[in-house]
């Protein structure tokens, strides 16, 4: 029967990583019911490739489908106009928030006993710093994963993830 | 503010991340022992990873969630549970009918692993199945416009049969998108109408392919009505949650609207 073996390859491959697609797509959208709908949409894409295609690294494959998915599903949310033909946009050209703070040697105190407001830093950053520390440090990838996963080179996401723990460091110095 | 972070910067994180290899390592361990600013930094971002970790663990995802993208892959077919139909906007309280999928599933499997289905069956059911993944996830389409020039290349570019797309807005069967639909692992365009909340997926398949023949005939399965019908290039099978009697209209509008196309040698 066509279609047992791409559902056998998605228990596999997709249902394992369940729980790092909702995260990662909860940081991304900002919201869990929207993380819902996203990482239902990408199961779904996700399903319909396996039918055709088995994947090697199952995790940077899967977080890549979601991290596709929410930028797909960002466009939708920001224009109210549904196009979703061609290629989703690079996360840099959607985000307004380009430019964040350089990391700063000198940063000494910085509050990290508040969960809330540590939250509330990571939340502030810009998608695709973001979404590289996110991959890295909740989702445990490697750089080469996270490379694979948001379609950057390397070097990019080096830089990313130092600018995105240098913005939160600069965040969280605490109010003179 | 637009700095680069500098190479300095790069390796400290790079040292957290563990993707130093052995012999930079070793480099770097000899210069935060003899670097205490160096050291300082390196301690800090250690306490940030800590710190996140600890404040923004890896979440599970809703059981609701993980139920209903479970049933998308059990085993054997899993549309079968799909027996009311439920209008295209009612995407999320579903949780509670893919848990029930996993049931129904149990007790219809039995059943349906004894059924030999045969190859027009086969690919009958293949499109339904799709119709209802596409309707639970509420993404009934890869490509969503109503501009039939805007579908027609997007869809061009995917699969091997050109799509036949007619303009049915008139009949009040506006075009909502396109998507495709995999069947015995070969891309088939499908157009998707709209009409009122309903929706109708019209899948193109070679005129030889099994499941192809029919007169237009209306059958139910799944709580799904299907009508199959040929055309001179192409057969056409049509999934909706339409009732019948719409369904039937609707394809004796694209039947017909589809004539003068198919006269032409």
């Amino acid at each position: 029967m066509t279609g047992e073996t791409g559902k056998r390859r998605f228990r596999e491959i997709v249902l394992p990583h369940l729980d790092d697609a909702y995260t990662l797509a909860k940081w991304l959208s900002g919201d869990g019911a929207d993380a819902e709908d996203i990482v239902q949409e990408a199961a779904v894409r996700a399903l319909k490739a396996l039918e055709t295609t088995s994947v090697e690294r199952p995790k940077p494959w899967f977080l890549a489908i979601v991290r596709n998915a929410s930028i797909t599903w960002m466009a939708r949310n920001r224009s109210e106009t549904v196009t979703c033909a061609g290629d989703a946009a690079d996360l840099d050209a959607l985000d307004p928030r380009l430019g964040e703070p350089a990391p700063d040697p000198e940063a000494a105190l910085i509050a990290l006993e508040d969960s809330e407001r540590l939250r509330q830093a990571i939340a502030a950053l810009s998608t695709p710093l973001r979404e590289a520390l996110v991959l890295r440090d909740i989702n445990g990838l490697s750089y080469r994963d996270i490379a694979e996963a948001t379609g950057a080179p390397v070097g990019t996401v080096m830089s990313r993830l130092a600018r995105a723990r240098g913005a939160l460091t600069k965040m969280l110095k605490p109010e003179p | 503010m637009t700095d680069e972070p500098d190479d300095r910067m790069l390796q400290l994180n790079a040292a957290i991340d563990g993707e130093l290899d052995a012999m930079r390592a070793l480099e770097f361990e000899r210069a935060l022992a003899a670097d205490p600013l160096l050291d300082a930094d390196y301690r800090r971002l250690l306490d940030l990873r800590r710190a996140i970790r600890r404040s923004a663990p890896l979440e599970a995802a809703p059981q609701a969630l993980s139920d209903r993208i479970a049933a998308l892959a059990a085993p054997r077919r899993s549309a079968a549970v799909f027996q009311t139909r439920r209008s295209w906007s009612s995407a999320r309280p579903l949780a509670l009918a893919a848990s029930m999928a996993a049931i129904g599933f149990a007790l219809g499997a039995g059943l349906t692993w004894l059924r030999t289905q045969s190859a027009a069956e086969r690919v009958t059911q293949a499109l339904v199945s799709d119709f209802a993944q596409a309707e639970i996830a509420n993404q009934p389409f890869d490509v969503a416009s109503s501009d039939r020039h805007t579908v027609k290349p997007w869809l061009a570019g995917r699969t091997t049969v050109s799509a036949d797309i007619v303009d049915l807005a008139s009949e009040g069967f506006p075009l909502a998108g396109g998507r495709i639909a995999v069947i015995d692992r070969m891309p088939a365009p499908t157009l998707v109408y709209r009409h009122n909340e309903h929706m109708v997926a019209v899948t193109e398949l070679p005129p030889d392919a099994p499941g192809a023949e029919g007169g237009g005939a209306i059958e139910t399965i799944d709580g799904y009505h299907v009508a199959r019908w040929s055309g001179r290039h192409l057969a056409y099978v049509a999934v909706s949650d339409m009732d019948e009697k719409t369904l039937g209209e609707f394809v004796a509008a694209m039947r017909e609207a589809q004539m003068p196309a198919e006269k032409t040698p």
